[in-house]
């Protein structure tokens, strides 16, 4: 069975009467990419302080490695890497000084830092940057660097805080990439973003927060079983009569049918053979259609049902 | 070490424009400490004046006499263009025509037309002149009252007003190991001092201190603790590096190594060090932006020296101001440079007072930055529930 690398029980955080997390429980698994999801100020970043112990809580408990977590407990700070959602880098250090600064606060010795800082500079493909200064790299290249200087010391635990924002499909796509690989390379990932696809592409396990809570937590599957909505079906079909619109609804599995006079779309709750009996229906009328294409639910359905549509502060 | 090293890295990106100041420093108060007055004896003016002698008499040319005892006398044509000319390029500084009939006026005592003159208007060359023919005039007049006969009290009048007492300049004990060009420099060093280290040390600190970098560090294996010892280490290194440096500048200034009461000065360049490190800490507490810091570095290190008398002597400066720079750390350390320099009469147990109220100074402004510091820490845990709360209505 694998080890527990994250354990948090009954987590409870307070600024003053406000409760920034109420019971917070989680467990994440070795080797897991364990994606921590919820709108702002659902309590995300306050779990990860709280966890990195750069929070006081004022009842629960925090295992990492099977230790309980301490603001000293820096033989488990050491395993630990953070890259955080604003990049923080110096300015007056080139590409390399700055990798070789964060990876100095957790190696001393200078042959096997020097190693480290040449791998975290080929993995996240800076070599030809390394003796840039930050003002003069773009934003990929910047959260590149970010990640760099986060994994330089080959943490076996890393928690990554938004580390997309801003950045370009490519380089969004190589980071992802990367953190799969260190994945493979047996490092646990705690991943937080508000990118939904990206989250359902990389996470093997996701927990949903709102309110200091958790309100859900599962595979990806697993979430997608939770939701009322199962499947999409779009058909386009022109000038359809209400009574075929009425014959849809009646369906099994259906609870919803929209018609606009060109689109019509067909919401379902579980059930196997929803595209073919709806366009049964169609076929026995003889009434022709265009394209149809059928949809499973996104993460991002599953999130907003779950969490709501109402709008969200920005500040967490 | 790596925070130190960290240190030493942005402070040497950030040091040129603090270069710029001790350059223009080194260039500017070494020859201006050299121009100040040396002189520790008095020395009387001497004015170049051309006498045209239209009367002619033995009384005229005793004038003529006395005036060149005292004065250069310069010959020019009595040709009104070619005075104006002279004066202007400051060639002669004053044109006496004695006109006709003085002699006869002087025994008749009357004083009305004596001279016509040509000078600078307002100068000091004319004033001084003027005193010295109403001087003579008055004593010729009183030793012929007095029954002299006209040459005879011409030549007493001469004597009598050329009489001069042996004038020395009045110097403490021991200031003697401290010129006048050496107080000047060190008053020069307090601006020096106050505005390279604000200005260099000010950035270092605030980088090191922003909130993400001491969060990102707080995540790693370095105890809060050593990260503020290296950040003190960095401080204290540069710290020292400069005031050294300064005192290298110094010595070389003086001409030699410091003796006597000038080590005083070392001590108050120190403790003035210290004040100046204070500032830099207080400012930082408030995490201004790199552009308010170099407003300032102006404000303060121009405003306190202009009213401290940095610039100025302390003696040229209104009551008020000197009032009001009472409560400036820059007011105290010139006045331990003007006790050195002699211009107050040198006293150990003052000089004791006036470093001691340095050093309160210093020690006040490290209590106020800790304060600040705390306050601001302390708001900010009160702010982000408050802003929780905002996001979740």
């Amino acid at each position: 069975m694998e080890n527990t690398v994250v354990k948090i029980e009954n987590l409870v955080k307070r600024y003053g009467e406000l409760v920034a997390l109420d019971h917070f429980s989680l467990e994440i698994k070795e080797g897991e990419i364990f994606g921590l999801l919820g709108p702002n100020g659902s309590g995300k970043t306050t779990t990860i302080n709280c966890l990195l112990s750069l929070l006081s809580f004022d009842k629960g408990n925090i295992e990492i490695f099977g230790k309980k977590m301490t603001p000293v407990s820096y033989d488990i700070k050491k395993d630990i890497g953070i890259i955080m959602q604003n990049v923080v880098v110096s300015d007056e250090l080139t590409v390399r000084e700055n990798i070789d600064y964060f990876c100095g606060l957790y190696i001393k010795d200078k042959d096997e830092r020097r190693k480290c800082v040449d791998d975290a500079i080929k993995f996240v493909g800076l070599e030809d940057f390394v003796k840039f200064y930050p003002k003069k790299l773009s934003g990929g290249l910047l959260r590149r660097l970010n990640i760099a200087c986060g994994i330089a010391h080959k943490p076996k635990l890393i928690i990554l805080d938004e580390p997309t924002v801003a950045v370009d499909p490519q380089s969004r796509n190589r980071i992802l990439e990367g953190i799969q690989e260190l994945n493979r390379n047996g490092a646990t990932i705690i991943y937080t973003s508000h990118y939904m696809e990206e989250v359902e592409q990389i996470c093997t396990r996701i927990a949903i927060m709102d309110k200091g809570r958790k309100i859900a937590e599962g595979t990806k599957d697993e979430l997608k079983r939770m939701i009322k909505n199962t499947e999409t079906i779009t058909i386009e079909a022109l000038g359809l009569e209400d009574g075929v619109v009425a014959e849809m609804r009646s369906l099994p599995h259906v609870y919803e049918v929209r018609y606009d006079g060109k689109l019509l779309i067909i919401l379902c709750s579980g059930g196997k053979h929803n595209l073919i009996r709806a366009l049964d229906v169609l076929q026995k009328r003889e009434l022709g259609f265009g394209r149809v294409y059928t949809e499973l639910p996104t993460l991002n359905e599953v999130f907003l049902e779950i969490t709501g549509k109402a709008l969200r502060d920005k500040e967490e | 070490m790596q925070v130190f090293k960290l240190f030493m890295k942005v402070l040497k990106k950030n040091i040129f424009t603090s270069m710029i100041y001790i350059i223009v420093f080194i260039a500017i108060s070494i020859p201006m400490a050299k121009s100040a007055s040396t002189e520790k004896t008095f020395k009387d003016t001497s004015l170049k004046i051309v006498v045209f002698d239209e009367d002619g008499t033995d009384a005229s040319r005793a004038l003529a006499g006395f005036i060149g005892k005292k004065h250069k006398l310069k010959t020019l044509e009595n040709d009104k263009d070619t005075i104006m000319q002279a004066l202007y390029f400051q060639s002669v500084d004053y044109v006496l025509t004695i006109n006709e009939g003085y002699g006869e006026k002087l025994l008749s005592d009357d004083t009305s037309a004596l001279f016509s003159t040509y000078h600078m208007h307002d100068s000091y060359a004319t004033v001084m002149v003027s005193q010295l023919l109403d001087t003579y005039v008055s004593a010729v007049r009183a030793y012929s009252a007095g029954g002299a006969e006209l040459t005879d009290a011409c030549e007493m009048a001469s004597d009598a007003v050329l009489q001069q007492a042996e004038v020395t300049i009045a110097r403490s004990k021991g200031s003697e190991n401290f010129s006048e060009s050496t107080a000047a420099h060190f008053r020069y060093l307090s601006y020096i001092l106050v505005s390279v280290i604000i200005n260099a040390l000010c950035p270092v600190l605030l980088k090191l201190n922003k909130k993400e970098f001491r969060f990102r560090t707080n995540c790693s294996c370095i105890k809060p603790t050593s990260y503020t010892v290296q950040l003190f280490t960095g401080s204290a290194v540069f710290i020292g590096a400069l005031w050294l440096a300064l005192m290298v500048v110094s010595v070389v200034q003086n001409g030699g190594m410091f003796s006597g009461i000038a080590w005083y000065a070392v001590l108050n360049t120190f403790i003035y060090t210290i004040i100046c490190t204070a500032i830099s800490l207080l400012i930082c507490s408030f995490d201004p932006s790199d552009n308010v810091v170099n407003l300032l570095t102006q404000i303060i290190g121009l405003g306190s020296s202009f009213l401290c008398g940095v610039f100025i002597p302390q003696s040229m400066l209104g009551s008020g101001v000197l009032a009001a720079a009472k409560f400036l750390p820059a007011y105290w350390y010139v006045k331990v440079v003007e006790m050195l320099s002699g211009a107050e009469v040198f006293d150990g147990s003052k000089l004791a007072v006036y470093l001691l109220i340095e050093a309160g100074f210093a020690a006040a402004l490290l209590m106020m930055s800790l304060v600040v510091n705390r306050i601001r820490y302390t708001s900010a845990a009160i702010k982000l529930p408050t802003l929780r709360k905002e996001a979740q209505q």
